[in-house]
């Protein structure tokens, strides 16, 4: 998951590198859908607006569209992207209340990802979403540390709950190093174990003989 | 991103602390050994003798040798080493690179050839436990400040390496963060 535009040359947003094209995060939160307003008349495609019984899409019409599309409908302004709830100021003064309390899942789940997108659209206050960001992540960061150094495998999915999608990759990756660490204080690695494969491959095959019988 | 590049495991890092030297009490005799590291021997049964810890743990698992605690294998010195980590805002330097390690193979292998076997091990733990919340607060510093570099010393191998790729894929992200937004501000403003 990653959003690396090259810094030499101006990035037309539409065009993404072959890492985001296969990037299976980029691809779901794309999927995300924002508040368009239509500047042009679409015709045919009335049948989109559920509450107008107009064969055509009408300029002014407010619509939900995923990213993907509104990003390509503003660059040929069809569309106006309208700023998503929670990025507008309300929600701004929530997180720079207390971010650690927020419940990042909720709002996004990839609250970063599409945040990173939203900065390309010519909203009036770019500059406050993209410090909002920045100031986010730092404010919650010790917790998503302090949880990954401390979380067993079972109890995981009680911290990641609330966090957006790139914190917990990175509660996992800091977790990964934790119960490594664990399991050489344990001596657990001295021991060769039986791989997961084998094991399911014994229980597939016992599930068959049973069924034969 | 692809995890697991470049990053040791636990094991590894063992590895590693295993080159460190302690001295041993063989109970039998046997020429010098010649090995790439350098020259391991003669052995005389109950004169002390320098070996890499590797091969003192493979002679003291076929009960070969008696091993001699370490300096700092002390319950007074690793009290106070405790107490000067504690009181120190900083870290302070420990006595060996790799004293976590070294404490663990030997409390595997040779419990009764240390005295205090027990406390010891929980002095480690204390000392590490105290190094480790001084690690993540000032990581968290770190990463709240702004700061472009930091200067750690007499920081452990290990240490390191349980918060390596934690600490390095967050700065990553924060890196992306930082460079997309500002170059999305300066991108609105062309507008």
């Amino acid at each position: 998951m990653s959003y690396t535009p090259s810094s030499g040359r101006r990035t037309n947003y539409s065009s993404r590198s072959m890492e985001e094209y296969f990037s299976m995060d980029d691809i779901l939160a794309t999927e995300v859908r924002i508040p368009c307003r239509f500047q042009l008349p679409v015709y045919k495609l009335g049948s989109l607006n559920p509450s107008s019984q107009s064969p055509d899409l009408l300029p002014g019409t407010k619509l939900e569209l995923p990213l993907w599309l509104a990003q390509a409908l503003q660059s040929r302004h069809i569309v106006n992207v309208e700023l998503p709830k929670s990025y507008r100021e309300t929600y701004r003064e929530i997180l720079s209340a207390d971010a650690t309390m927020v419940d990042l899942h909720d709002l996004g789940p990839y609250f970063y990802h599409i945040g990173l997108y939203l900065l390309n659209f010519p909203y009036a206050d770019t500059e406050e979403i993209s410090k909002m960001l920045t100031q986010t992540f730092k404010n919650r960061f010790r917790k998503v540390m302090d949880a990954s150094q401390h979380t067993l495998q079972e109890e995981t999915s009680s911290w990641t709950f609330r966090l957006d999608m790139l914190e917990v990759e990175l509660f996992n990756i800091g977790q990964k190093a934790f119960l490594e660490f664990q399991e050489w204080q344990a001596r657990k690695m001295e021991k060769i174990c039986t791989s997961g494969m084998v094991i399911n491959h014994k229980k597939r095959k016992r599930a068959a003989m049973d069924n034969i019988v | 991103m692809e995890l697991g590049v470049g990053i040791m495991s636990p094991a590894e890092v063992e590895f590693l602390a295993e080159k460190e030297l302690v001295t041993i009490f063989p109970n039998f005799s046997h020429g010098k050994i010649y090995l790439i590291s350098g020259d391991v021997g003669p052995f005389v049964p109950s004169l002390p003798v320098q070996v890499p810890l590797w091969l003192a743990v493979n002679l003291k698992q076929r009960q070969k040798c008696r091993l001699l605690p370490l300096d700092w294998m002390n319950k007074d010195v690793l009290e106070e080493k405790k107490q000067e980590e504690y009181n120190n805002k900083f870290f302070t330097a420990m006595p060996s690179p790799h004293y976590r390690e070294i404490t663990q193979l030997l409390m595997s292998i040779a419990p009764m050839d240390i005295p205090h076997a027990e406390d010891i091990q929980t002095l480690i733990k204390d000392i590490w436990d105290i190094r480790m919340a001084k690690l993540r607060s000032s990581i968290d510093a770190f990463i709240k400040g702004e700061e472009t570099h930091a200067k750690l010393d007499h920081l452990t191998l290990m240490e390191i390496n349980t918060v390596r790729p934690l600490l390095t894929n967050t700065l990553n992200k924060l890196y992306q963060l930082r460079q997309v937004s500002s170059f999305g501000t300066s991108e609105s403003q062309e507008w």
